[in-house]
């Protein structure tokens, strides 16, 4: 299962962003695996529509899961039409979050 | 001749001057630009009226010629176009309608449509030319209104006055676009002086003749203060007077009042003495 947040600083050890489009980093955890890789959110500066693309990123990377305290009304027009669920951050770091989630800890947000 | 009235506050008096200076001047064009809350037809109430709609072309994609090249969603700034599940996706809020994914397109696999965004009224006040653009409810940006307004008066040889939106964002900057000159509305107060700093730095990055009118005038030398250290000129000063309130307020273009008209004719006089 792929697991994607995003975050604020890079690393398992950052906390999360309040803003899933203009995010710094986006935080892709791969539960099989057992790792995680940090991506750079190259779209944050974008004059709009950003969400719709962080939303497109997390899909190519086939997230299944999207832990995000909010998610713009553009975004989730997309998210909605994906089988992506969308849950609920609190106030954890990356790495607590995820174990959480996979203790199923976590609300879904929509 | 064309006068944008702008102010950085809203509820500062532009409509209060650009209508009044629209009516005292003759054979004149008012032109409404503040489609999102358009008021100068409160004021200038027409009997025979046209009306036109404003569209704006949105792509549409044949997804059967799309081959999911994605270079329409490179291509777009406006992140209006995603690629979602083997599918190109249009968000029409977003986009610009600037045709590029269209041209992009190696398929030819988009057209576009035509969508409503708002529409101009039109008609006549005595001599007056009166334009008023306003926007649908849950359109995102007026700007195309305002450009179709502003063709609509671009080579008329009579005096143009806009009535420009608040602030100091895009569809400002496109009201005073033709501008041959900027009268700035301020009132003296705290929140008046900082907005008026706002819409004054935005008019001299165009490089504007400006002047300014203080409206709501009292003891207070807050806006002329800052128009000195400026060098700003004064062109008028409306007083804070209960009765002009009230009428304004009532939907009554105030100049047709003796003791009010001269306030008017003085701006006026002044602005043709600026611009020649």
């Amino acid at each position: 299962m792929i697991i994607v947040m995003p975050t604020k600083t890079s690393g398992e050890k950052s906390f999360i962003s309040d803003h899933f489009g203009r995010c710094n980093f986006f935080y892709v955890y791969d539960s099989e695996l057992k790792s995680g890789e940090v991506y750079i959110n190259e779209n944050k500066d974008g004059q709009g529509g950003v969400g719709i693309k962080s939303a497109e990123f997390i899909l190519n990377k086939k997230a299944d899961v999207l832990i995000t305290p909010r998610v713009g009304e553009k975004a989730l027009v997309v998210l909605q039409s994906t089988d992506i669920k969308v849950f609920a951050s609190t106030d954890q770091i990356v790495k607590d979050l995820i174990v959480s989630y996979l203790n199923g800890e976590l609300k879904e947000l929509y | 001749m064309q006068v944008a009235v702008l102010s950085g506050k809203g509820g500062t008096g532009k409509t209060l001057v650009s209508v009044n200076l629209s009516y005292l001047a003759k054979d004149s064009v008012y032109v409404d630009c503040d489609v999102e809350e358009p008021n100068g037809l409160l004021y200038y109430k027409l009997k025979d009226t046209a009306q036109e709609h404003v569209n704006v072309k949105i792509p549409v994609v044949n997804h059967e010629q799309c081959i999911g090249c994605k270079q329409c969603t490179e291509f777009c700034e406006f992140n209006a176009l995603a690629y979602i599940l083997e599918k190109v996706r249009v968000f029409k809020d977003l986009c610009h309608s600037c045709g590029g994914c269209k041209l992009v397109c190696p398929q030819n696999a988009i057209t576009e449509f035509d969508r409503s965004i708002g529409k101009i009224t039109s008609g006549f006040y005595n001599e007056t030319e009166v334009f008023s653009g306003k926007m649908n409810v849950g359109i995102e940006s007026g700007v195309p209104i305002i450009k179709e307004l502003l063709k609509k008066v671009l080579n008329k040889k009579k005096d143009v006055f806009i009535d420009s939106p608040p602030g100091n964002g895009c569809s400002v900057m496109e009201s005073i676009s033709d501008a041959d000159y900027c009268l700035l509305v301020a009132e003296p107060s705290i929140f008046g002086l900082h907005n008026l700093k706002m819409v004054y730095a935005l008019v001299k990055v165009f490089n504007k003749n400006i002047g300014l009118v203080i409206n709501k005038c009292n003891d207070d030398d807050i806006i002329k203060d800052f128009a000195k250290a400026n060098k700003i000129k004064i062109v008028g000063e409306i007083p804070m007077d209960l009765e002009l309130g009230r009428l304004n307020s009532n939907g009554e273009i105030v100049s047709k009042y003796s003791q009010y008209s001269w306030l008017f004719k003085d701006i006026l006089n002044n602005v043709y003495k600026e611009v020649s």
